[in-house]
């Protein structure tokens, strides 16, 4: 039986994406001056996986073998964008687009942690038996 | 990978503007030094403009494998050098004045005040935008400490 009805996993994706796309937009906003920087992005990869099913398994007889397939764990992977326009430096990173990007990320987490939250709440209700 | 990573590639760059504000106002104060050093021949020499140099922070481990594998990681940034610019020095008639030359010149530093504002008015944007970026990072990990509350 499962008891979360696979909510609470799918939402703690979602905020693992969520904080790897800050990490993301944090090294961008950072670099912003640095030349020849290229910006990178985000994207979840089982889109990627289905438009090129190039993926290669390697059999692990360890836990501490490292996957063939670097991000085969994770359901993002990070992209480097090459193919923008160029600073007179090389440097392709849009502040504006950044900032918009951050601020949406966050209402994003913040709505994904409301989200959890109310499951556990009304988990808590049935638990005490809705007093 | 850490948690406090996001704040760490922010606080690089809060640390790299500053330095970059600090090398401007070095530039404007001595946008009229005709003493700063002493050359081969025991002469003085006016004042240098500096620049300095950024390059992506990744010299991890995790950051070499993810290269070789084709992955990309985020990283923060690092100033790598202080360079000075190479720029010939101006040069104004000025015979009083007790550098002077034997023609009556006087070498002046490269140093451009335009220029100079136009880096200082960017060093303070990009500052600007870390903040808000290093904020925002701060907010959602306060946000994560509320889950399950």
């Amino acid at each position: 039986m499962n008891l979360f009805n696979g909510a609470i996993s799918t939402l703690e994706n979602s905020l693992d994406f969520a904080s790897a796309k800050n990490k993301v937009i944090s090294s961008n906003v950072s670099n912003i001056d640095t030349p020849n920087y290229k910006a990178k992005d985000i994207v979840f990869k089982d889109v990627l996986d289905n438009a090129s099913s190039q993926s290669l398994e390697a059999n692990r007889t360890n836990s501490k073998h490292l996957p063939f397939n670097q991000d085969s764990e994770s359901s993002h992977e990070i992209i480097t964008k090459n193919n923008t326009r160029y600073n007179h430096n090389g440097n392709n990173v849009d502040v504006d687009k950044e900032m918009a990007e951050l601020a949406k990320n966050q209402i994003y987490y913040q709505a994904l942690t409301d989200r959890i939250n109310g499951k556990f709440g009304s988990l808590q209700t049935v638990i005490r038996g809705g007093s | 990978m850490s948690i406090f990573h996001a704040m760490n590639n922010s606080a690089s760059a809060l640390t790299a503007q500053r330095l970059r504000m600090d090398v401007v106002s070095s530039n404007v104060a001595n946008a009229e030094t005709t003493r700063a050093t002493v050359n081969e021949n025991g002469e003085y020499e006016p004042y240098r403009r500096k620049m300095v140099e950024m390059a992506p922070q990744d010299k991890s481990f995790r950051s070499f494998l993810h290269k070789a594998q084709g992955t990309e990681s985020a990283s923060g940034v690092e100033v790598t050098n202080i360079v000075e610019d190479e720029d010939p020095f101006k040069m104004e008639y000025n015979p009083n004045h007790p550098d002077a030359n034997d023609d009556g010149y006087v070498e002046l530093p490269n140093v451009d005040p335009l220029k100079e504002m136009v880096d200082l008015m960017s060093t303070t944007r990009s500052y600007e935008a870390n903040v808000t970026s290093l904020n925002a990072s701060k907010g959602m990990l306060m946000k994560a400490l509320e889950i399950g509350k």
